[in-house]
């Protein structure tokens, strides 16, 4: 089964507890079916719920619109549904995305990154009218009864939800023909009653034109407002180039394990001549032909597409006519072939953005500011060459001799830095080191006995040549540190590095591990866990002598950890008649299980603050409906009492208290889980 | 080194004369041995050189009389004889010793510090396992022998003479005593040791290390209102605290010589902190690899050492450790619903200051 795919019962429970709160009651049923039976078809689904047909397919849809779920095609006799836990899990994330996004790329990109993660997959025509709407629409804009009393962030989300899904049958071109047959009922139950989902727009909204979410997507955006359809078009391009966005297929509706199947049947056909491998030579092969097949086919999914561009500065005319593409107009109300395109967010790329922030973070802590600042130019340089943090389908490493070569472009100069940072003005390059580099850099002065610089020099007029010198010092701090966050490779350029992610993210792990168990059983804890990785399986005398304490001293934290699952313990019998007694009795302690177990523990804690949310919300339910109200909103000063403004600040800062710590636990769950593939203890 | 070696076959060519003095010659002999300095070893000539007897012979008997006595201890230097006082009352405890006793005391004798095993001295000896219980239990009443447990092998109980000290293949290095860890003396040492390893390898930079505002003083006023815009916003330039002259900042040192285990065990032997012990290289490195355990060393290579530095002060743990849930005594007990859940929880309740659920 794929490492991603393996969920726990408190996987199931938190991704449930995300639709539920962003999707509306209804997904959420027809979620949790498929989290507490597994693999699906529509009856099977119906059999297990007490939701009629056409509730199914509704809820179904919803959730293949937001690529929460699996199905297994067209093809098959019938059709199977599956959910996606990474990209379930991913709900969690989309105020980080939009946060990631905004930081790189500025306000408008991650305009359209938010819009992207609320409607799930998209047309870009949709995306283009929902930003530019072709004729004036009546879309009601401020009637969301929501039930689900969120922010009104949160039901914006909800409304997109839904919208998108009414018309998504004739966007995506992956669901399957069962649910095509609702369509009518679906555009129905949209319209209808009984609907839980909270938001309905009128049917106005013209389904077979596609006219994507009338939802205002530029309502609250001030000056991010888009100004022209390029723009929007060069932004999305961008964005697909750095592989923030992809576009949709077919084969991305594929669980896993259909996918497996499938290119595992072509690899047998054409590598194998059809012959079921049964010798250990074939079924190399044929294993290795699949895994080429699955990174090919992920590889095309990331492809840029070809962009036809329209209208964008003298001459571009003449380009389309070339290029023969639709609607040789230069107007923006004509529709190109761009328009059919279907893109949505790329999940792996947010967890590499997710990574750099940490590294930086992390590296903020051990090395100080300046030196994360360089980290941190470093990364943001490697990041659009990188698509994934780790490779599920890599290349089985019997050959890594091949791989020894480090790609040239992940390689960074110390002078690439240097000029990128040279643009800020406010950094002092020279803070964080030793004086005498200073020194040594500028050739002015010395250092006196108290170590003040007696010449000092204002760090901005400093050359580019001295700054690069600054930065080459930052750069070996940062090879030097335990942690190796960067490492040499030749001295092309001033200084050529390249970052070892894989060895990175294993100490990361290790560090959240040791972080954790030093919160809970102090240094104590931390330093068996470092004895025990060290030494791999240790009897107590030995613990004792790497540790330098006596036995009492130890056995009560040894204990502890393996109660809670950090350390393992064994008792190997030395006779047959295994006497406690004479048995030698082990303490070890295995990285991939402590991350396991870390992971999961994590998720209960993200599930427990999700509760506790709605604990807190139900306990001023009333106040918030009242609040809500369309005459109290905007006059709560007039109409709501002292103590109604005071509970209700109180619950805002609750809830952004809560908020912010599971954004952290959320952290925490991509260093885990994100950043390195499962570790084969050694 | 004197090695010591049988003094039972001793040299016997004649029986016992001239002995009618009126103190024999052997304590004759026994008391001008005693004036010298203790621990001294006397040679054959060193012997007739102090003119107790008159002949070589008679100097054999006497030697003879003294070993029988137990006051003389026979040994070897390079192939050559030689004697070692004992005081009367060890000579007393031994001469009252049974024959078996004798032999077991003259084994472990043989081993000096680095002790013997009893199973390996019932080997030697081939006495039964109830002598060799008996016989060193009561050696050991008679304050002859001691036993230490053995630091590399655990359960083997290891036995010497009472007056030596145990080696360190047996007690263990110089940071154990009596066969556990001296805390409070690696405590001490590591401390000092810490010190020594930061000194080395990093540098104190005082906040004004590179004062160009104050350096350029007709720009004071403009520096002065930068401050107080720095004051107000300090979240709009994150990458420059204030420069605070009164606050210092370690940082690691510029290429510096890291120090090795080795390097370190000189250091501390030069400085003679350990009295009387002297810190082998494999001794240190022991206790460096545990200080990186510690989390206060880091190790640069294979052998180097520097200081663990951060940069922040503040101990954050991860989003897990530090919510309620983290450090949760029933977390595994938490569910859903029920007496423990996020419903009823006291640590949320506490940590935001709201109520939660009576039970």
């Amino acid at each position: 089964m794929s490492y991603t795919q393996r969920e726990t019962p408190i996987l199931a429970e938190l991704c449930t507890f995300l639709v539920g709160d962003v999707y509306g009651e209804l997904a959420a049923r027809v979620y949790s079916v498929l989290a507490r039976h597994g693999r699906q078809s529509l009856a099977a689904i119906a059999r297990a719920s007490y939701l009629n047909g056409r509730q199914i397919k509704y809820g179904l849809v919803i959730l293949l619109q937001q690529h929460l779920i699996f199905h297994s095609g067209n093809d098959g006799p019938l059709t199977y549904y599956e959910i996606d836990w990474e990209n379930s899990y991913g709900i969690v994330r989309f105020g980080k995305v939009t946060k990631l996004v905004e930081d790189r790329y500025g306000p408008k990109a991650a305009n359209v990154m938010s819009n992207l993660l609320a409607l799930g997959h998209t047309r870009i025509a949709d995306l283009k009218e929902a930003y530019f709407p072709p004729e004036t629409d009546s879309g009601d804009e401020s009637d969301d009864g929501a039930t689900n009393g969120a922010g009104s962030k949160r039901k914006r989300t909800n409304g997109a939800g839904v919208n998108g899904s009414a018309k998504t049958n004739g966007v995506a071109n992956g669901i399957p023909s069962e649910l095509d047959a609702a369509k009518p009922h679906t555009s129905d139950l949209v319209n209808g009653d009984g609907q839980p989902n909270g938001v309905h727009k009128p049917s106005k909204v013209d389904r077979l034109t596609h006219n994507a979410a009338p939802e205002e997507p530029g309502r609250d955006q001030g000056d991010s407002d888009m100004t022209s359809v390029d723009e929007l078009y060069n932004l999305i391009q961008r964005l697909i180039e750095h592989g923030w966005i992809r576009t949709v297929t077919e084969t991305q509706y594929l669980s896993p394990g259909d996918i497996h199947d499938m290119l595992y049947q072509e690899s047998i056909e054409q590598d194998n001549h059809g012959i079921t491998p049964t010798g250990a030579k074939d079924k190399e092969t044929v294993n290795r032909g699949t895994l080429r097949r699955k990174r090919a086919m992920r590889d095309e999914w990331s492809s840029v597409p070809t962009f036809v561009r329209r209208g964008r500065a003298n001459g571009s005319n003449k380009r389309i006519k070339t290029n023969g593409a639709a609607g040789g107009s230069a107007a923006s109300s004509a529709s190109s072939s761009d328009d059919d395109l279907v893109i949505r967010v790329n999940p792996e790329k947010i967890a590499v953005a997710m990574r750099t922030e940490q590294l930086v973070h992390l590296v903020q802590q051990r090395l100080g500011s300046v030196t994360a600042r360089v980290y941190q130019t470093m990364l943001r340089m490697l990041e659009s060459q990188t698509p994934r943090c780790w490779d599920e389908w890599s290349e089985p490493s019997d050959e890594p001799s091949a791989e020894n070569g480090v790609d040239l472009r992940f390689l960074v100069t110390a002078r690439d830095v240097a000029t990128k940072l040279s643009r800020d003005r406010d950094l002092d390059m020279l803070e964080g080191l030793d004086p005498n580099v200073a020194v040594q850099i500028t050739r002015k002065g010395h250092v006196s006995r108290t170590n003040v610089w007696t010449q000092p020099t204002d760090p901005s007029k400093l050359s580019l040549e001295e700054k690069t010198k600054a930065v080459d010092k930052h750069i070996q701090m940062l090879a030097e540190d335990p942690f190796h966050f960067v490492t040499w490779h030749s001295r092309a350029g001033f200084s050529q590095w390249h970052i070892e992610f894989g060895e990175i993210a294993k100490q990361m792990i290790q560090n959240e591990v040791e972080n954790t168990v030093a919160a809970k059983k102090g240094s104590l804890g931390v330093k068996l866990i470092r004895a025990l990785k060290k030494k791999g399986k240790l009897d107590e005398r030995a613990t004792c002598n790497v540790m330098m304490m006596s036995a009492p001293d130890i056995r009560g934290v040894v204990n502890d950890l393996t109660l809670q699952g950090f350390v393992q313990t064994q008792e190997i019998p030395k006779h047959d008649r295994r006497e406690a007694k004479t048995s030698l009795h082990f303490v070890w302690y295995d990285r991939q299980r402590a991350r396991e177990k870390l992971l999961h523990d994590t998720y209960k804690g993200m599930v427990r603050i999700l509760q506790r949310i709605a604990y807190e919300r139900e306990k001023v339910q009333f106040l918030l409906t009242k609040a809500e109200r369309s005459d109290v909103v905007g006059n709560e000063e007039k109409w709501l009492s002292k103590g109604e403004l005071d509970a209700l600040r109180k619950w805002k800062e609750v809830q952004e208290k809560l908020l912010l710590q599971l954004f952290r636990e959320d952290d925490l769950v991509a260093t885990l889980r994100d950043f390195h593939g499962p570790l084969v203890s050694a | 080194m004197a090695s010591a070696v049988a003094s039972f076959p001793a040299p016997k060519d004649e029986p016992a004369v001239d002995a009618d003095e009126v103190v024999s010659p052997a304590e004759a002999l026994y008391d001008k041995c005693a004036q010298r300095p203790a621990g001294q070893i006397f040679f054959q000539r060193d012997l007739s050189n102090m003119q107790v007897a008159e002949t070589i012979t008679q100097l054999t008997s006497i030697l003879q009389e003294l070993c029988d006595r137990h006051l003389l201890k026979l040994m070897t230097l390079e192939g050559e004889p030689c004697w070692k006082l004992r005081s009367r009352s060890d000579a007393d405890k031994l001469r009252r010793l049974t024959p078996d006793e004798r032999l077991l005391y003259h084994h472990i004798d043989q081993v000096q510090a680095e002790g013997i095993w009893s199973k390996a001295l019932r080997g030697r000896t081939n006495v039964t396992q109830q002598t060799l219980t008996k016989c060193l239990k009561s050696l050991e009443s008679k304050d002859l022998v001691q036993s230490v447990m053995s630091v590399k092998f655990p359960n083997r109980k290891m036995y010497l003479l009472k007056h030596l000290k145990p080696s360190e293949d047996i007690a263990g290095g110089p940071w154990q005593s009596e066969g556990d860890f001296d805390v409070a003396l690696i405590d001490t040492i590591s401390g000092i040791v810490a010190q020594h390893i930061e000194n080395e390898t990093c540098i104190k930079v005082p906040g004004n290390w590179n004062d160009y505002e104050q350096a350029i003083a007709q720009k004071k006023a403009a520096v002065q209102g930068m401050r107080d815009m720095e004051d107000l916003a300090p979240a709009v330039k994150p990458y420059r605290p204030r420069r605070d002259p009164n606050t210092s900042r370690l940082v690691h040192r510029n290429a510096p010589q890291y120090p090795t285990a080795a390097s370190v065990a000189d250091w501390l032997n030069s400085k003679e902190i350990l009295r009387g012990k002297f810190v082998r290289e494999e001794d240190m490195e022991q206790l460096l690899e545990m200080m990186v355990l510690d989390n206060r060393l880091e190790k640069i290579s294979g052998t180097n050492y520097r200081t663990v530095l951060t940069a922040t002060d503040t101990k954050v743990y991860n989003g897990f450790a530090d919510a309620p849930c983290g450090n949760c005594p029933v977390f595994d007990l938490c569910g859903d619903e029920g007496e423990i859940s996020a419903r009823t929880c006291v640590y949320f309740g506490q940590w935001l200051e709201t109520e939660s659920e009576e039970i």
